[in-house]
């Protein structure tokens, strides 16, 4: 006889949470659980609750309800605590429902709970489930602790080990060691190793990660080509749809990203960020009616949501004004206001897009007095407003007749972004819709050209050899243009050029690394990227 | 104006319907069961057989569901990289209390190092069904194996029971194409056969496709379900 290794598995020391709106069959489940020798034991009534309590208490198993009356789904409990990093690879999370509606819950999910069960089960099937599941899990722990610390090497180096010993979780482990060199850029070891993958079947996460390698390294054709793939094999692979359009823009095709999230909007309909996507990409293709469709939802299931914005309202507000009933778009801002009362930055975008709204309904003196409250809020805010704000604000003042505030902030959007077409487009957009193309392919040229002759200038010195000068100077032109990725990569580069000949100091490292996160926070498929975080990687000392 | 549904669409949303009460009834009858078993009562062995009819109905119906999907191409093949073992014991789990109760044993055998590229869920059903007939055919023992022959992965149901008759036996040498039509002597509408085929020709790999077989003997001196993967 063989040993049954479940045996071992003792469920004493698990903390374990229990979400159900019925108190009764929480009650059971507690029972049963006890009887299995759990002792921590935790149990709330709703979804809002369990977010609660994983904040303060990090909990090994999860048993969540799926239908929680009002609040959070199990869903989007199971969504928000990935979210907020309360729920890690190595946790296990089970949605219970009560109806069997599974099929329809699997087809729409994103996230994927690690086991489903049907209501009622008899007692032996959970205790098998959990421990089924707690032998797959144990050893991901290890893992996890090296990612805690970005130790991405040793994090490796332990999948490669576990996939050596081929445990039950082989696929599991597999996928997250892809997902590990993706993160750290090592795209073309990525590639290699999906490709390996891929020799063994045509398993779709592994097709997805090699079509995000090819995305990432600027192969776009190729990516389209794979992800296009994926969806004729298996049209429910939601991620393969959003992948499909990042790389169409990529392409400068935005009607067919357009159409693929359309697709997959129709298929899967329950999933907030898809929708906000579509709603920008139909805003900007100026199919207002989609939009709107597409930012209604996102409001409606927001409602719950660890993704409820304050965009969503306003975007759904200006998408309004351009149907029927324009008046509709204030009742939506209305509405934000009483879902976001105390937030500064929510406040601002809604009064910028409250005096939009006016001033499309040819109310032009409450457009300018919302106007004199936004210049009150961004005093408030001290500087820190996020980029389409600023361009939501640059739009705002021109339509009413402000220019000169409108294109200074302007000029400073296309300074931070002078490379990034996406973001050129949105200003060229806001340009249009404000009557003035002209002369705003002028000021964005300018503003362009005045980046660009500074980067320049920097390059020439490195290139001249005046090392030490171009590092000064790259310096300045960073502090002053923090948000700008060419000048930031570029900063970084000469910088670690000079420690590789020079010798490197700790100071400069960390120079180095600031200007890296910031190139990634700007752009993490920023092409070079993988390059400087080799040479970075190459610099650092191994901890 | 009322349009005119696809009568096969009826049918299957008639057919989901009847599935989601039978898995209540199901679930239910497990509870009667168990209060039954605590308080020693001895009818809960009468149970049991109420619960496996329920069960074939329910894998009827998934089977009958998953081929309209099929034919309305919508039936997805979701591939991963699986243990074997895991799939055999997970459906060892599904059919142990069932099986004991009629004083049969099940076991597994596979080599926990066996891994392969296949929809889970698709293969799963196909032995759950075919298990779930052993249970009407076998004596004492109902075993499932895995291994790798020549490239394929096969996995393979073998029981005791007298095994099956000569008009349901195919295999990959003589492999005639399984005749669609009901039997009405035998009561056999052969669907259980045209699924597991269906499913195995769905794997495909280097442009190998994957096939079922059925023949007698085997180390059970029983009938002999196999099912290859590429």
């Amino acid at each position: 006889m063989k040993p049954d290794p479940q045996q071992k598995i003792s469920l004493k020391n698990k903390k374990v949470l229990v979400v159900d709106d019925f108190f009764n069959f929480r009650l059971t489940l507690k029972n049963m659980l006890r009887s299995f020798g759990v002792m921590y034991l935790d149990d709330v009534a709703t979804g809002e609750e369990a977010i609660g309590k994983m904040s303060v208490r990090r909990y090994d198993i999860i048993l969540c309800d799926y239908n929680l009356g009002q609040g959070k789904s199990g869903q989007q409990v199971l969504e928000e605590g990935k979210f907020r990093d309360y729920i890690h690879y190595s946790t296990i999370f089970i949605i219970v429902t009560a109806e069997n509606t599974l099929e329809m819950i699997m087809g729409a999910a994103e996230y994927q709970p690690d086991d489903y069960l049907m209501k009622p089960f008899p007692k032996e099937l959970l205790e098998k489930k959990l421990k089924h599941l707690m032998e797959k899990k144990e050893n991901l722990t290890d893992i996890e602790k090296a990612l805690a610390v970005n130790n991405y090497a040793q994090a490796i180096s332990l999948c490669d080990d576990l996939i050596a010993k081929s445990p039950r979780n082989l696929s599991e482990i597999m996928k997250l060691k892809g997902e590990i060199l993706l993160k750290n850029g090592a795209y073309y070891e990525a590639a290699e190793f999906y490709d390996k993958i891929l020799l063994m079947g045509n398993v779709a996460w592994a097709a997805l990660g090699r079509g995000k390698t090819c995305l990432m390294t600027g192969q776009y054709p190729e990516a389209k080509n794979i992800f296009e793939g994926i969806i004729a094999k298996n049209d429910k692979i939601m991620s393969a749809y959003d992948y499909l359009a990042k790389t169409l823009l990529k392409m400068n095709n935005p009607v067919d990203a357009q159409t693929v999230l359309m697709k997959a909007t129709t298929i899967s309909p329950h999933a907030i960020l898809r929708q906000k996507n579509l709603g920008d990409i139909a805003y900007r293709n100026e199919d207002y009616s989609i939009a709107e469709t597409a930012y209604k939802s996102a409001v409606k299931q927001g409602e719950h949501s660890c993704y409820k914005s304050p965009g969503d309202y306003t975007n759904l507000a200006k998408s309004i004004i351009h149907g029927d009933n324009p008046e509709e778009g204030l009742n939506v801002l209305a509405r934000a206001r009483k879902v976001f009362p105390e937030d500064n930055e929510a406040g601002l975008n809604i009064t910028i897009t409250e005096s939009y709204v006016y001033k499309k309904l040819n109310r032009d003196n409450e457009a300018r007095s919302a106007m004199t409250a936004v210049q009150k809020i961004v005093e408030d805010l001290a500087g820190n407003i996020p980029v389409d704000l600023k361009l939501e604000m640059a739009r705002a003042y021109i339509i009413n007749g402000d220019y000169k505030k409108g294109t200074e902030i302007i000029k400073h959007v296309v300074q931070d972004n002078h490379d990034n077409n996406e973001m050129l487009d949105n200003v060229r957009m806001v340009f249009r819709e404000t009557g003035m193309e002209d002369s705003g392919r002028k000021i964005i040229e300018d503003s362009r050209q005045e980046i660009i002759r500074l980067n320049n200038e920097g390059v020439k010195l490195a290139a001249d050899g005046k090392l030490t000068e171009a590092i000064a100077y790259f310096e300045r032109a960073a502090a002053r243009l923090p948000e700008n990725k060419i000048i930031n990569a570029n900063a970084a580069q000469i910088l670690m050029r000079f420690m590789k000949e020079k010798g490197v100091s700790e100071q400069s490292l960390n120079n180095v690394k600031t200007y890296l996160d910031r190139v990634r926070k700007i752009d993490e498929t920023f092409k070079d990227l993988p390059m400087l975080l080799a040479m970075y990687n190459e610099l650092a000392p191994e901890d | 104006m009322t349009v005119k549904m696809d009568f096969s669409d009826i049918l299957a949303s008639t057919l989901h319907d009847t599935k989601n009460s039978l898995g209540l009834l199901f679930n239910n009858l497990e509870d009667i069961i168990a209060n039954c078993r605590e308080q020693n009562c001895p009818s809960h062995v009468e149970f049991y057989n109420l619960q496996y009819e329920i069960k074939r109905l329910n894998n009827s119906l998934i089977r009958l569901l998953s081929l309209y999907k099929a034919e309305k191409s919508q039936l997805a093949i979701n591939i991963d990289y699986h243990s074997i073992r895991d799939i055999l014991e997970d459906v060892s789990i599904q059919h142990e209390a069932l099986l004991n109760a009629r004083g049969i044993k099940i076991e597994t055998d596979c080599d926990p190092a066996l891994f392969w590229a296949l929809d889970r869920s698709l293969i799963a059903g196909v032995l759950d069904n075919v298990i779930n007939n052993s249970f009407r055919y076998t004596k004492e023992k109902v075993k499932i194996s895995s291994s790798v022959e020549s490239g394929y992965l096969v996995m393979r149901i073998e029981d005791d029971g007298a095994g099956y008759p000569p008009s349901m036996l195919f295999n990959e040498k003589n492999n005639p194409k399984f005749k669609k039509g009901i039997d009405f002597q035998t009561g056999s509408t052969g669907l259980g056969i045209y699924f597991s085929e269906m499913v195995s020709a769905m794997h495909v790999k280097n442009e190998k496709n994957g096939f079922i077989s059925i023949v007698n003997g085997g180390t059970l001196n029983g009938g002999v379900f196999s099912i290859y993967i590429p």
